[in-house]
């Protein structure tokens, strides 16, 4: 009855179209969210290079055949590089010295042998536990990173011997071994695959087992520095790929075409996302609005019902329960178009060969959680003061 | 309870000169359980008086005080239980939901309480002559009508002080008495008293005293 008479002055119009702006923007909201985790997070954990990390080289020209261009990087070059502030780091890849090869140790497959170039780079643009990647003098085995084409090669190569194909969790069980060589002694040591990459073209080893092996087999080799890693800030990354091309550097392509695709498409979300923010923002208010107009047609009914003995309390309860529904159910439908939204997109990206992460955001629903809780606080508070105002007692 | 005004004088009826024997400016009790008439002229406060024992106005000088407490200090709560318990009132205008029936202005004040049975309304509307309004909307009722579901609906809470602000002044003389009988009924059965204010004397009924404003 109480409800009855407190929303018999309702502009159902008018509610209808806050309801509509209110729907629209949650259900951007909680898509645009979800979609700028996605991106941000696609390409995390498929490899072990951290995000927005690229491996650049000065690219090959006339002028290094001949020797006029330096092909390695100064410490200064490296300093001036770090200096940019859309950089977050920049640290060489250091290359062996000497000769090594890699062989297959393991009476179950057969013999593989190659020659191979092996790198390490500072474990902070690894995304991986530092504590598996470890070496120290006098370990018996080595922990690698491989290239994901030498596994694809020891593939063709175990076909070719009419043997099955190994997956990457069986190539880690494989033990192998390095031979270490120099002109005057040879080495063998143990080493196990805790990792593949598919950014780097040599096997990654801990710094450490570097700097061992040079000091061992190449102890007069000057190290010089070809390749450095540079990380991007997040959503910065086209500066980082415009500064590659204003000092003639170049990384592997996919690198760069990932980190330029999730730059845009991160900075085409966010704009969704702030325009998601201000639709949500001005709808509520128009909801609240909405509330504060039908109060103000009910200022004798909640002013007598007061004057007979009900209790503010109640008629804020009425207000906020029925704006809370209204909130839960604009919620409610916001998420089942997310929903909808989402497995439509999913298979956008699907076909256009993205396969990001198909879960639902936890952010995501938090921020419906949030968008919704503040909506409800809101329209708590105005009913309160609303009808408090109007209180004699 | 109780009720006293401590040289209380409202700021609208500052400028108005108020008799010896007058409320207002004066020390004036409304004893527990009496049944008293306020007489006035227009223009003299009576539901002044009305709105200001009831809490709704507070623009005055001077105190009310309940049982001794000055009623500027009860809490939002205690007014709500004053008002659903202690002290009902008849105003003036009326104050009924016209878009509401007769059944729900009644049920509207008796659920805060669950005081009467329906069946008990119905008797009481029927007494009045209305029990057939029962479903139509006020607004549809006479003044008359109107006054009469006023008057059963603050009949359908505990009260110890009754208030009604000239409750017969659309009624003609039978329904007057009428009414004035049910309440003096209710009053005796809750041990309570009653202020009804008047625009003159009311010979039809043993007040036990009068008051001036």
């Amino acid at each position: 009855m109480l409800r009855k008479l407190l929303f018999q002055y309702q502009d159902k119009r008018q509610l209808v179209i806050a309801v509509v702006g209110a729907f629209l923007g949650m259900t951007f909201l909680i898509t645009s969210i979800h979609y700028l985790i996605k991106v941000n997070d696609f390409g995390k954990g498929a490899d072990i290079l951290g995000p927005n990390t690229v491996i650049v080289q000065k690219k090959v020209s006339s002028f290094n055949t001949l020797n006029i261009a330096k092909p390695d990087f100064s410490l200064s070059e490296i300093e001036q590089m770090k200096k940019e502030p859309f950089i977050l780091d920049v640290e060489p890849v250091e290359s062996n010295n000497f000769n090594i090869t890699i062989e297959t140790a393991d009476p179950s497959v057969p013999r593989f042998r190659g020659d191979i170039f092996i790198q390490t780079v500072d474990p902070d643009f690894l995304d991986i536990k530092s504590n598996d990647f470890h070496w120290k003098k006098g370990d018996t085995i080595v922990p690698i990173l491989m290239p994901r084409d030498l596994l694809v090669m020891m593939n063709m190569f175990m076909g070719s011997k009419g043997m099955p194909q190994i997956s990457d969790e069986l190539a880690m069980d494989i033990h192998f071994k390095f031979a270490l060589k120099n002109d005057t002694m040879k080495e063998y040591i143990s080493c196990r695959i805790i990792g593949f990459t598919n950014d780097m073209p040599s096997v990654l080893v801990p710094q450490s087992f570097m700097n061992w092996a040079n000091n061992r087999f190449a102890p007069d080799a000057e190290q010089k520095i070809t390749q450095i890693m540079i990380s991007g800030k997040e959503n910065e990354f086209g500066l980082v790929e415009q500064m590659l091309e204003e000092r003639h550097l170049e990384s592997k392509n996919a690198q760069v075409v990932v980190g330029r695709l999730k730059s845009m498409v991160g900075t085409l979300i966010l704009v969704v996302l702030g325009i998601s923010i201000i639709a949500v923002f001005l709808s509520g208010l128009v909801l609240i609005q909405y509330l504060q107009l039908l109060l103000s047609k009910n200022l004798y009914e909640v002013r007598t019902l007061m004057r007979l003995g009900h209790h503010p309390n109640t008629l804020v309860k009425n207000f906020f329960v029925y704006f809370s529904k209204v909130f839960g159910i604009i919620g409610a439908l916001s998420l089942v178009a997310f929903i909808g939204f989402k497995l439509f997109l999913d298979k956008v990206f699907e076909s256009g060969g993205l396969y990001i992460d198909t879960n639902l955001s936890l952010l995501s629903i938090l921020a419906l959680i949030l968008a919704y809780s503040l909506f409800a606080l809101a329209s708590y508070l105005s009913a309160r003061k609303g009808i408090y105002e109007q209180n004699n007692g | 309870m109780n009720i006293q005004f401590n040289q209380v004088m409202p700021f609208p009826l500052a400028s108005i000169s108020h008799g010896h024997d007058s409320i207002w400016g004066n020390v004036a009790k409304l004893e527990s359980g009496k049944k008293i008439l306020l007489n006035a002229s227009s223009g003299k406060g009576k539901s002044t008086f009305s709105m200001t024992v009831f809490g709704i106005r507070k623009d005055y000088d001077g105190t009310i005080l309940y049982d001794g407490r000055d009623i500027k200090t009860f809490s939002v709560d205690e007014w709500v239980e004053i008002r659903q318990r202690k002290i009902s009132t008849v105003f003036q205008d009326l104050q009924l939901f016209h878009k509401l029936t007769v059944a729900e202005n009644l049920q509207l004040k008796n659920q805060l309480t669950d005081f009467k049975t329906e069946q008990e309304i119905k008797s009481l509307l029927a007494e009045l002559e209305i029990d057939h309004k029962w479903n139509d909307p006020c607004g549809l009722l006479s003044m008359g009508q109107q006054q009469r579901v006023a008057i059963v609906r603050s009949l359908c809470q505990p009260f110890d002080w009754l208030v009604l602000d000239e409750p017969f002044s659309h009624l003609d003389e039978r329904n007057s008495l009428r009414c004035l009988s049910m309440i003096d009924a209710e009053c005796n059965s809750q041990k309570a008293g009653f202020v009804l204010t008047s625009l003159d004397d009311d010979n039809r009924f043993t007040y036990d005293y009068e008051l001036k404003l």
